[in-house]
């Protein structure tokens, strides 16, 4: 349990902050540091997103390909468009393609999605192998010169041997440059076997944390990093195309102690 | 030696410093099973609660005692006070000549739609014929997708595409339920954060127009805190937001994804502890066949491993 471990460290911080007379941003920031330190010993991986080589860079004439995974209904295919949207306003060229052929309605979905962002996508209603549509879809997409090609697949989890073996698939067949793990910010005590497994089948290089504006804290996306010693570089926090941020460990930090929001932490 | 004697044998009454060392053993394993650490410390209370004073029995162990009391107090929360046979109402529900109409309501994706299609198998291996309707008429896809399960399981769907009202969807979906003979009535809902009040009043203002004969809190096996959160939320809203009297609260809860969870069966136990609504069922698996019933005795043996 990376939190029972985390636990100690982070409760002395808290500890000398609050035996501080005076909060101030000083105060506030040191024990903002000792947390970090402490999240980094056990492994997790919290930076700010603009000092991460995950980060997809714009290559002129090179495509990337961007493969989302993660457990059923974690918002694989709400984050995608909103990934591809967020990258859309930044002059990127990007595009969808549904491998996911399993569940019911998932190519409606991807395409009402991508119609709605205005951003081209690929699927099919016919076919079953999601290697065969990944491949198209990738290839079609090189042609048309989109440079982020981002591939959406089924949910899956561990315990089932042969959807790992198809998401490994994809991910041989489709050489993405970056596979994301999509998790669910209410996810609890499972969260970190989960993770692992995921990264063990596939390469995976960052973590998109999802449901942020719901009440959970979040606490099983630092396993999640921790499984995958891959950076969180944006959370959802909401149904809608632009309800996404890019990380910042401050907030999330702070709602993980339940400490609620710094500034409102600081006036009293 | 005195730490060992009181471990073997009775020394006169259990105070709380006796019972602590175990209880905290045992909230921290409860916790490692994904039991809400707050329901891990309530019951923990509850059981120090009801051993204190009282004489070790000769020969036992405070941990066996404090493991005893425990086991005890699991079974008796997880063991449903009210039961709900849905066969049993549904054939009453036909004998007036209405159609039983379920609403599934929970937060987003933790499977609602696709558990629907399965308790639709379910109630279709008993004889009793079905309608579902499709009232998330926001999230992409969602009326797709439960045209898909429709078409496969070959029963009528009642539908109005997006962005109607889906308390009148409802409302239209039970009609022609009514007009077409169905037994049940499915109802599928957009999923919704417990905090978000807009959408929180939709639901109400859906569950208090067309009174369900039962509404089925769907929440995922996986989730952690956040269990206590969303049940406490969900029946609160429920309450503050009905226009009615009488508002309608969560009934039962339907378990999802059991099959990802290996032993960390604990959100079972924090979703009932918190409403004291039965499960009804377990979905474990993304096949029509996968609906199971909740094993009490096997959550138990598993939470105490
Ligand atoms: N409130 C909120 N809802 C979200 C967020 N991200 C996704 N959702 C919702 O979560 C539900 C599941 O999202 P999907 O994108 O379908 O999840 P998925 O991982 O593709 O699901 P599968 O393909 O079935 O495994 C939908 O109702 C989404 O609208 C978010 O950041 N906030
Ligand atoms: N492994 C497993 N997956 C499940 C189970 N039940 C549902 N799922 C999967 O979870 C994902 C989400 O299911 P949905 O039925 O779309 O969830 P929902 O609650 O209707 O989602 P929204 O309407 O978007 O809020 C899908 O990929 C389902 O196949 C289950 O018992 N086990
Ligand atoms: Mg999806
Ligand atoms: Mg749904």
């Amino acid at each position: 349990m990376v939190l029972a471990q985390l636990g100690g460290s982070i409760s002395r911080a808290l500890q000398q902050m609050s035996n501080a007379t005076v909060i101030d941003e000083k105060v506030l920031n040191e024990c903002l540091n000792e947390i970090t330190r402490a999240l980094l010993q056990s492994d997790v991986q919290f930076k700010l997103v603009r000092d991460m080589q995950t980060n997809i860079k714009k290559i002129k004439g090179k495509t990337s390909v961007v493969m989302f995974v993660g457990l059923q209904g974690s918002g694989k295919t709400t984050t995608c468009t909103k990934y591809a949207y967020y990258h859309q306003k930044k002059g990127w060229k990007p595009a969808l393609v549904c491998a996911d052929t399993f569940r019911a309605g998932a190519f409606d979905q991807l395409k009402q999605n991508a119609t709605k962002a205005k951003i081209p996508f690929y699927g099919s209603y016919m076919e079953s192998d999601p290697v065969k549509i990944a491949v198209e879809g990738v290839e079609t997409f090189k042609k048309e010169n989109c440079d982020l090609i981002i591939v959406d697949t089924s949910g899956r989890h561990k315990q089932e041997a042969a959807l790992f073996e198809e998401m490994r698939q994809v991910s041989e067949a489709t050489k993405p440059d970056l596979v994301i793990f999509v998790m669910d910010s209410s996810i609890g005590q499972a969260a970190f076997d989960q993770a692992q497994a995921f990264k063990q089948s596939v390469s995976v290089g960052a973590v998109i944390v999802t449901k942020m504006d719901g009440h959970a804290k979040g606490g099983g996306a630092l396993s999640a990093v921790a499984a995958t010693k891959s950076p969180v570089i944006f959370i959802g926090t909401g149904e809608h195309m632009d309800e996404f941020e890019v990380f910042d460990v401050k907030p999330f930090v702070s709602r993980l102690l339940g400490m609620g929001d710094w500034s409102g932490f600081m006036d009293k | 030696f005195s730490s060992m004697f009181q471990s073997i044998a009775g020394k006169a009454n259990l105070d709380k410093s006796d019972l602590e060392p175990a209880l905290k053993a045992l909230k921290d394993r409860l916790m490692t099973k994904n039991v809400a650490e707050e329901i891990a410390e309530k019951l923990c209370e509850s059981v120090a609660a009801s051993l204190e004073g009282k004489k070790l029995a000769s020969f036992t162990r405070i941990s066996s005692t404090v493991q005893a009391a425990m086991e005890e107090a699991l079974v008796r929360i997880l063991t449903p006070r009210r039961s709900i046979d849905i066969l049993r109402d549904v054939h009453a529900a036909k004998e007036q000549r209405k159609p039983y109409v379920v609403v599934f309501v929970g937060v987003n994706g933790v499977g609602k739609s696709t558990n629907l299609a399965k308790v639709a198998y379910w109630l279709l291996q008993h004889k009793v014929s079905v309608t579902m309707a499709a009232c998330d008429t926001f999230r992409s896809g969602a009326v797709e997708q439960l045209r898909t399960h429709a078409r496969r399981l070959q029963i009528p769907i009642f539908e109005k595409g997006y962005e109607k009202d889906p308390a009148i969807v409802a409302k239209e979906a039970i009609q022609e339920a009514t007009r077409n003979g169905s037994d049940v009535v499915l109802v599928d809902t957009a999923g919704r954060m417990q905090d978000n009040e807009p959408l929180m009043r939709a639901l109400s203002k859906l569950i208090y127009l067309n009174n369900p004969d039962l509404v089925l809190f769907v929440g995922e096996a996986l989730v952690g805190n956040d269990a206590v959160d969303q049940l406490s939320k969900f029946n609160q809203k429920l309450a503050d937001l009905s226009t009615s009297p009488n508002p309608r609260l969560i009934d039962g809860i339907l378990l999802t994804k059991f099959d990802t969870i290996d032993d960390k069966v604990g959100a079972a136990l924090s979703m009932v502890y918190i409403s004291g609504a039965p499960v009804m069922f377990v979905g474990c698996g993304q096949s029509y066949t996968d609906l199971k019933k909740l094993n009490v005795k096997s959550i138990v043996k598993t939470l105490l491993k």
